[in-house]
C-alpha cells in the first residue's frame, strides 16, 4: 500500500511520453488493486498495471505516493 | 467581250484559285501537324488538371481539321495562330494547376505522416484498454455494458478508417489518406472519451 511518505518515487518514474497514455499519480492509501478497480472495474486486473510499469515497479505490493503509473 | 474571251477568263480565274488553294495546302498541313504535336505534349496532364480547357482546344483543332478536309486551307492557315495561342495558354494553365496539386499533395503527405503516427498510438492505447476491459468481471464507474459495446463498435470503425488511410497512402493518394486518418482520429477520440481515457 502507498502511504509511506518516506518512500521516494522511483527515479525516472514518469512514463514515456505518449499523448494517449493514461497516467495515474499514486495517492496515499492506494494499492494497485484499488487503482485497477478504479480504471477497469475489477481489482483482479492489477497485474495489467504492474506489467505496464515493470520499469519502475519491482513488486506489485510496493508502490509509492507520487509515483506516476502508466494505465494500459 | 466574246464568248471565247469570257470562257478563257473564267478558266484563268479557276486556275488562279486552284493555284492559290494549292499554295495554302502545305502551310495548312504543317499548321495542323504543329498543333497536334504541341497538344500531344500537354494532353495527358491537361486531361488531369485542365479538362474543360483541353476540350475547348480539341474542339478548335477538330474544326480546323474539318476545314482542311473540305479543302479550305486558307481557313486552316488563318485559324492556326489562335489555336497555337490556345495550346500555349493550356500548357501554362496545366503547369500552374499541376504545381498547385503537387504542392497540396506534398502538404497532405507531410500532414498524413504526422497524423498516422498519432492515430497509431491512439489505436494501440484503445486496443489495450478494450482488451483489458473485456476481461473485467464488472466495468468501472461511468461505463456500462451498452456504452462499452458502443465503444467497441466505434473502435472497429476507427481501425477500419485507418486501414483505408494506409491503403490510400500506399497508393500515393495522400489527400485521401489524410481525410481517412482524420476520420479515424475523430472516431477514436469519441471512443477515448467514452472509456474515460485522455483524448490527447
Amino acid at each position: 500500500m502507498a502511504g509511506d511518505d518516506n518512500k521516494k518515487p522511483a527515479p525516472g518514474a514518469a512514463p514515456a511520453a505518449d499523448a494517449y497514455a493514461q497516467v495515474h499519480v499514486v495517492a496515499k492509501g492506494e494499492t494497485l488493486s484499488k487503482i485497477a478497480e478504479q480504471y477497469y472495474g475489477d481489482m483482479m486486473l492489477y497485474p495489467k498495471i504492474f506489467e505496464a510499469n515493470r520499469d519502475i515497479l519491482k513488486d506489485p505490493n510496493n508502490i509509492s505516493v507520487g509515483q506516476k503509473l502508466r494505465i494500459p | 467581250m466574246t464568248r471565247k474571251t469570257s470562257a478563257f477568263l473564267a478558266l484563268c480565274a479557276t486556275a488562279l484559285l486552284a493555284a492559290g488553294c494549292a499554295s495554302q495546302k502545305e502551310p495548312a498541313t504543317k499548321a495542323i501537324a504543329d498543333a497536334e504535336s504541341a497538344l500531344s505534349a500537354v494532353r495527358d496532364d491537361a486531361a488531369k488538371y485542365a479538362g474543360s480547357d483541353l476540350q475547348n482546344v480539341e474542339s478548335t483543332l477538330s474544326g480546323l481539321k474539318d476545314d482542311f478536309n473540305k479543302g479550305d486551307f486558307k481557313a486552316v492557315v488563318a485559324g492556326a495562330p489562335a489555336l497555337m495561342g490556345a495550346i500555349s495558354t493550356l500548357k501554362d494553365t496545366t503547369g500552374a494547376k499541376k504545381a498547385e496539386a503537387m504542392a497540396a499533395m506534398e502538404k497532405a503527405k507531410t500532414d498524413y505522416g504526422a497524423l498516422s503516427g498519432n492515430v497509431g498510438a491512439m489505436i494501440a492505447s484503445l486496443q489495450s484498454r478494450i482488451d483489458i476491459l473485456s476481461k473485467a468481471k464488472k466495468l468501472p464507474k461511468g461505463l456500462n455494458a451498452a456504452k462499452f459495446d458502443g465503444a467497441k463498435t466505434g473502435f472497429e470503425a476507427a481501425k477500419s478508417a485507418m486501414t483505408a488511410a494506409s491503403a490510400a497512402a500506399a497508393s500515393g493518394d495522400y489527400t485521401g489518406a489524410l481525410a481517412k486518418a482524420q476520420e479515424a482520429k475523430a472516431k477514436g477520440a469519441e471512443v477515448l472519451q467514452a472509456l474515460g481515457m485522455p483524448t490527447g
